[in-house]
């Protein structure tokens, strides 16, 4: 396979599963400390009721913060499974009372927790640290990085 | 142990410097000494700060 397909590849793997990009150039070592991490410390935000962003308009900084979170990958869909009982990535149109109401009132019991805020920046930086792997992956695949 | 305001920030301190030892160093020795570097720096920093703010009147 070329070169490129390979690196492709390489940063998919790395997306869909912590380390999986780094097992898959032959780092085998470094992918399961990888994987520990980053899992261990998204879990351990849920633990401590962090919760994932929703994206809304009227917050533009909430889509960095979203974006954030989709960086660890699918592991994503479970924080936001656990975090309002549903998956969803944007804030609810007003309009749509039931739903706004729901998930104002999932967010607001978060919110109450002593640790919720440790435990959503243990969410965020387990997304971010996925996103730096993305991208070593990807340094290691062009040949940038050995 | 995730209520303690201490004990999360070593929890934090250590996965990050564990992270950022394996994805910048290619040796365990050279891994090991930035790791442990970042983990002292990191906890040091914050209970200087947190002691900082300590003089500082609430409200």
């Amino acid at each position: 396979m070329q070169n490129g397909g390979r690196t492709a590849i390489a940063c998919a793997l790395a997306w869909l599963i912590p380390g999986a990009g780094h097992l898959y150039l032959g780092k085998k070592a470094k992918s399961i400390i990888f994987f520990a991490v980053v899992t261990l410390t998204f879990f351990f935000g849920l633990a401590m009721d962090g919760r994932v962003y929703l994206a809304s308009p009227e917050q533009p900084l909430s889509y960095l913060a979203t974006f954030a979170n989709l960086g660890v990958g699918p592991l994503d869909l479970i924080g936001r499974q656990l975090s309002y009982e549903r998956i969803i990535f944007r804030v609810p149109d007003e309009m749509d009372r039931a739903l706004y109401g729901e998930v104002l009132d999932r967010t607001r019991r978060r919110i109450l927790v002593p640790t919720h805020e440790y435990g959503t920046t243990f969410i965020l930086t387990a997304g971010l640290m996925n996103i730096l792997l993305i991208l070593d992956v990807f340094d290691i695949g062009v040949g940038r990085k050995a | 142990m995730l209520g303690s305001h201490i004990l999360t920030l070593i929890l934090f301190a250590g996965l990050v410097s564990l992270f950022f030892a394996t994805l910048s160093r290619d040796t365990l020795r050279e891994g090991t000494r930035l790791g442990s570097v970042m983990f002292a720096s990191m906890v040091g920093v914050s209970l200087l700060i947190a002691y900082l703010m300590y003089f500082f009147p609430l409200g």
